[in-house]
């Protein structure tokens, strides 16, 4: 189908959004047509915002407005403990319970060689640089439940094993082969309640 | 336990059928492309959530529906109760009294069933991939916690044998991930091992002296694992664990230049005996489907003693294939202590005595028809 050309760059950046296939991304654009031209602008203002305000932790790899991020800069928190995370999304969904004390780091995904992700494809080294500087006593590991997610925090413990310090996975409480995100929060209390020693 | 009625909806070559069973024996006679395997196969899907003849569940749905639905009513420990199996695009659904059953492993051994059908008879002559997945289904469906450790397995060996391909182009290459997949691996395949070993301490025990019925008296069955790793039957999952990690510890260069795992549960197979010979090898035709013939057998004394009550069993096609001699053996093993459900192109062939208890039905291009 031959659009102007206007409506045909606005297509084709609707279909790198996840989820989005070309159909779809064609009644987008059409919709976005019709739309008032402030609410136009507002989105777009919303989107380059989005992207240069928010940046990476330069700590803990969360995501961010102010870096260090917030939870890293707060001194009420206890920074001798450490939850790995695999997602900024696993961030938020232990905040909203509101019972961690301690403070995070996000790897950004998890080592699938079938993948092709390594070890130095996620957040892994700055952990390791971090536990070297900061004073850290104890290690969360809460990848996901699934192959992934447990090799991931296999591969971890043996890196920073030899140091001494403790190391223990979020136990129990949370479905195999699930999503942390999808997990409820109570089901996360008691996940964390239950972390066991690696 | 039986099954008390099945409905299909889009599924295979039925657009809509609703039909009650016999407890006992059903007799399905139809023409060949009918639906007879199809409706045999919507029954094994509502137990497995898989068709045995195909791994792409996207065939089962009526070409150009949407989705196709398989439900049935299942009577069991007293009590019916419904399940339900829905394929789309969007993939598998599966209910268990109305409720979704997120994972596999704790939906299958709601409804027991064990399908004879004609490739069975080459189980001893196949190769070892069928006798795994004979293996593997069986044990399966009475200890479904066995279901988890194998999907675990294989996708822990999917990611190793990827690893493993990346070191064997740049072998210096840090060793940490390839250990922590063998550690993974290995906490698996320990569980799988012990349980393949009690289970087939418990079918050699069926099977042994049903074989030598069938046989008159003449053959003596045995069978053995036939493992990759120098593990023995006699061996807890805490020793298994200490021969693997052992043996992974040994060939982790060779297969590092090889690019692949060599050992585990993957690789292991059956090798069955008559009268000490191997019958794949050196057994007649006949021998070889008497051997196919006990292990079925032993499967429904089997799933009896574990689950305290008795298979369903699809016979597609197969008993015409069989001599009267083993036919009735057959029967008289199951002797109305199982729903049984016999396919057939015709009832020639088939012993009187069965077809005269039996509920027949007469197939045509998805239609069924309820004769008595
Ligand atoms: N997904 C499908 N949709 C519609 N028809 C199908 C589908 N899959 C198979 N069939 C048809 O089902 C018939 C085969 O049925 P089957 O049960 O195998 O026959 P039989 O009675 O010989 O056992 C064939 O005519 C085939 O074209
Ligand atoms: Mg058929
Ligand atoms: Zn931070």
């Amino acid at each position: 189908m031959y659009y102007p050309e206007p409506i045909s760059k606005l297509v084709d950046s609707f279909t790198k959004l996840p989820g989005i296939g070309p159909k779809t991304a064609v009644r987008l654009a059409f919709f976005v047509l019709n739309m008032k031209e402030d609410d136009v602008l507002d989105f777009a203002k919303n989107l380059v915002n989005a992207k240069r305000e928010l940046t990476h932790c330069s700590v803990c790899g969360h995501i961010t407005d102010t870096d260090p991020c917030r939870i890293c800069d707060d001194t009420e928190r206890d920074s001798s403990l450490i939850c790995v995370v695999q997602d900024p999304k696993d961030v938020i969904a232990m905040e909203k319970m509101k019972d961690f004390q301690g403070k995070y780091h996000v790897l950004h995904g998890a080592i699938s060689p079938m993948d092709g992700i390594g070890p130095e494809d996620i957040n892994v080294a700055s952990l390791i640089e971090r536990l070297k500087d900061e004073e850290v006593e104890e290690l969360i590991l809460a990848t996901n439940p699934n192959v992934e997610g447990e090799a991931t925090a296999m591969y971890i413990s043996r890196l920073v094993k030899p140091s001494g310090i403790r190391i223990s996975r979020i136990a129990h409480g949370l479905p195999v082969g699930g999503d942390l995100e999808y997990a409820d929060e109570v089901t996360l209390s008691k996940a964390l309640e239950g972390r066991r020693d690696l | 336990m039986y099954i008390e009625e099945i409905t299909l909806t889009h599924y295979r070559n039925y657009d809509q059928l609703s039909v009650s069973f016999d407890k006992k024996i059903n007799v399905i006679i139809g023409e060949n492309a009918q639906g007879k395997t199809n409706l045999m196969e919507a029954i094994y899907v509502l137990a497995f959530t898989k068709s045995h003849r195909t791994p792409r569940d996207k065939e089962l749905i009526q070409w150009d529906a949407e989705y196709g639905k398989i439900e049935g009513r299942v009577f069991k420990r007293n009590q019916s109760f419904p399940l339900e199996v829905i394929f789309s695009n969007k993939g598998k659904k599966a209910k268990f009294n109305h409720i979704e059953q997120k994972r596999l492993s704790e939906y299958i051994g709601a409804m027991n069933v064990v399908m004879f059908a004609p490739e069975d008879l080459n189980l001893v002559k196949g190769s070892p991939s069928e006798r795994r997945k004979f293996f593997d289904m069986e044990i399966g469906q009475t200890q479904p916690i066995y279901i988890y450790h194998l999907g675990q397995y294989q996708r822990i060996l999917k990611e190793r044998n990827a690893l493993l391909k990346e070191l064997q182009r740049q072998p210096q290459a840090d060793p940490t991930m390839l250990r922590v997949y063998t550690d993974q691996l290995i906490d698996h395949a320990s569980i799988i091992l012990e349980r393949r070993f009690l289970f087939l301490q418990k079918l050699r025990n069926w099977a042994q002296p049903i074989h030598e019925g069938i046989s008159r008296g003449y053959e003596q069955l045995n069978i053995d694992y036939d493992a990759s790793v120098d593990v023995s039957e006699d061996m807890d999952s805490e020793k298994i664990k200490i021969v693997l990690e052992e043996y992974f510890n040994k060939i982790e260069s060779k297969e590092i230049e090889r690019g692949t795992t060599l050992v585990g549960p993957h690789r292991d197979d059956l090798i069955f005996y008559v009268n000490d010979k191997n019958v794949q090898t050196f057994g007649s035709q006949g021998q070889q489907r008497t051997t196919a013939l006990s292990l079925k057998l032993a499967e429904i004394e089997l799933i009896y003693e574990e689950v305290g009550e008795y298979p369903i069993l699809l016979l597609d096609d197969v008993l015409s294939e069989l001599d009267d001699y083993r036919q009735s053996h057959l029967l008289n093993t199951i002797q109305g202590k199982v729903q049984t459900f016999v396919t057939t192109t015709s009832v020639d062939g088939i012993a009187h005595d069965t077809i005269s208890q039996a509920e027949i039905f007469t197939i045509h291009n998805g239609y069924l028809v309820e004769e008595r």
